[in-house]
């Protein structure tokens, strides 16, 4: 357990304990902000694992079947080109190749360049899952009451992001100790302000909670996502259907090459 | 390179790759890769149009021509249906239209190559052939007087000429008309070329044997060659048991080169690519005629229609009776090889189009519904 969840709890087991009507109010929505915190986190943890496998599985996908569907409108296009060569006078072909052209162009630039090495599906351990959890209930940016704390938060998360997708634990413990000691960690004016503080970040992080669905709620929904669970379902019954998809289009493509060759040749 | 946007307050926190989310990048992708995946055969089928047509065409670009008859209260209107947009659908209107009162009139309509042009003739119009410009959305006129409505309407190649077959016996004929546009003559109610009783035909009698008498019925199906020089058109002939044939004539003359006595009657024909040789197909068989020498040869396969692939010797089929199988079935037939293949189950088809570049096939059913066929490659 940490120092400052050991304080939060000690101050509001002390502050139930008085008699004050600001105190005892305080000392409830401490206990609130604690719930809300822990509900938060376990959301932003689910969201970010989505939006993990998700981009993970994106990366695969235009790895091994978009830049070859880039390679098959490439191959197109210079179809359509030497028709249209061989044809000058005709408009229409003139117009198949323009369009043909525009398509390889879009769908290269959508695959993007094929990396050397394959990409890896997205895994989280179990330590990263709890790590993801602290930092988000320590370090949420909806749980800041204060602007420069806020700004700094957000910076850090999104660093707590990536270190979660990219599966660097260190980095992540790194980033949840580096706040924890700095000085923007220690707080207390008074009950009054810590009252208004926490109530003001419940109601942040309920917001965020509410964004959180709604957010997964659209990656559930998304083309992305239907093809990675179509996947899914045909992996668990053995079925590797990424790489029968390549295989589709590199039978297209060696029937576009040969396509080509006989245009090429009829020149 | 990776960025991280800073949200604004309450804001997600999202990293991105570039100024464009990756998912919103290769949406296209993957939604290609989700329509390959589900793809079973390389037909695909819609609905084009609600309600039943008898008289339907199909042009190069997926566009339906058909009467629209079957909103209960509404008259039947002559209206476009695009295959790739299902809002897409246009009514055609001319000059003195009145609103037809029967459903199911005679009807002929024929697209152009291109899919700019369509020429047509419908009993709730003036007696004539039509002409639309349908990249320009324009009526273009009128021409041809006719006793009986064109039972088929066909242009040439180069959008030139257009011609239209008539039946009704000594009556019937078949004329040619300059359409007007690209360049060619003022369209004008007399034809430039007409074919009237063929008198090269040899009577049919088939008394002996079944107790009737083949007569001339007139022209059907008529098809111009790939270059446009020479004109086929079915010769049909009355009566059960009688054989049509096939009138392979000069264009714009219509002088006759050579004919042709088919088995049967002939339901449909097309040029193969290289104009030496067409398909028919009569009495529900498909046959190669080459013309020199003049031959026919039965094909190993079964089909009602049959168009050619503009550049390939493929030919799209379609035949309403198969063995073993309740349901008429459209096909790819190879003639290199005089195989079928690709073959899907459809019923009451009544037009089939290839695109202009050849890479799909459009096929049509009587009651509107509408094959397409998209092989990965050809």
């Amino acid at each position: 357990m940490t120092q400052k969840s050991t304080d939060l709890k000690t101050l509001s087991a002390s502050l139930g304990a008085i008699a004050k009507p600001e105190e005892r109010e305080l000392a409830l929505k401490l206990e609130e902000h604690a719930a809300i915190q822990a509900e938060l986190a376990e959301r932003e943890l689910k969201a970010e694992d989505l939006r993990a496998e998700l981009g993970a599985f994106e990366k695969q996908y235009l790895h091994h079947v978009g830049t070859l569907y880039a390679e098959l409108d490439e191959l197109k296009a210079q179809i359509a080109a030497r028709r249209a060569e061989a044809n000058p006078s005709d408009q229409k072909a003139k117009s198949f190749a323009c369009d043909a052209r525009t398509r390889a162009e879009e769908t290269k630039a959508s695959a993007g360049e094929k990396s050397d090495v394959a990409p890896r599906s997205f895994e989280a351990t179990l330590e990263m899952k709890r790590l993801y959890r602290e930092v988000a209930k320590r370090i949420h940016p909806d749980l800041a009451s204060e602007a420069a704390d806020r700004s700094r938060r957000e910076v850090l998360m999104a660093e707590a992001n990536g270190a979660y997708e990219s599966g660097d634990e260190t980095r992540l413990t790194k980033i949840l100790t580096g706040y924890e000691h700095s000085p923007e960690a220690v707080k207390g004016d008074g009950a009054g302000a810590d009252l208004v503080r926490v109530i003001r970040r419940i109601s942040q992080a309920q917001a965020r909670v509410v964004e959180l669905d709604a957010e997964t709620a659209k990656l559930l929904q998304s083309d992305l996502y239907k093809l990675k669970a179509h996947l899914d379902e045909a992996k668990a019954l053995g079925r590797d259907v990424l790489s029968e998809m390549a295989a589709k289009v590199a039978e297209q493509i060696a029937r576009a090459k040969s396509q080509l060759d006989k245009v090429t040749a009829m020149r | 390179m990776e960025t991280i946007e800073k949200p604004a307050a309450g804001g997600i926190v999202v990293r991105k790759n570039g100024a464009q989310g990756l998912a919103v990048r290769s949406a296209a992708l993957i939604r290609r890769g989700i329509e390959d995946l589900s793809r079973e055969s390389n037909w695909t089928r819609k609905p084009a149009f609600v309600g039943k047509a008898s008289k339907v065409a199909l042009s190069s670009h997926g566009n339906v021509c058909a009467i629209s008859a079957e909103t209960r209260g509404t008259a039947p209107r002559v209206t476009i249906y695009d295959l790739h947009n299902s809002f897409g659908q246009m009514a055609l209107a001319v000059p003195g239209e009145t609103p037809a009162l029967a459903k199911h009139l005679p009807a002929s309509f024929a697209w152009s190559r291109t899919g700019s042009y369509l020429a047509g003739a419908w009993a709730a119009w003036q007696p004539a052939i039509h002409v639309f410009d349908l990249d320009g959305k324009e009526f273009t006129g009128a021409f041809g007087k006719f006793q009986k409505l064109p039972s088929h309407v066909a242009w040439s190649p180069d959008s030139v000429y257009i011609a239209a077959a008539t039946i009704g016996g000594k009556s019937a004929s078949l004329r040619l008309w300059a359409s007007g546009l690209r360049g060619a003559p003022p369209m004008e109610d007399a034809p430039l070329a007409q074919a009237g009783l063929p008198d090269w035909l040899e009577r049919q009698t088939y008394e002996a044997e079944f107790g009737e008498e083949g007569a001339f019925h007139g022209y059907g199906n008529t098809v111009f060659s790939p270059d446009g020089k020479r004109i086929a058109s079915v010769v049909e002939i009355q009566g059960e048991w009688a054989d049509d044939a096939i009138l392979i004539a000069e264009v714009p003359w219509l002088r006759r080169v050579q004919s042709f006595q088919a088995q049967g009657h002939v339901s449909d024909l097309t040029w193969l690519a290289g104009g030496d040789a067409l398909v028919y197909c009569a009495a529900s068989r498909a046959y190669r005629l080459d013309f020199e020498p003049l031959e026919s040869q039965q094909l190993p396969f079964d089909a009602e229609f049959c168009v050619a692939h503009p550049t390939l010797p493929l030919l799209a089929c379609y035949t309403s009776w198969q063995q073993d199988s309740a349901k008429g079935h459209l096909f790819i037939a190879d003639l290199r090889t005089n195989t079928r293949y690709d073959e899907c189950e459809a019923d009451g088809v009544v037009e089939i189009r290839w695109s202009e570049d050849g890479a799909k096939t459009y096929a049509v059913s009587k009651d509107g519904m509408a094959y397409i066929y998209e092989p990965d490659f050809l």
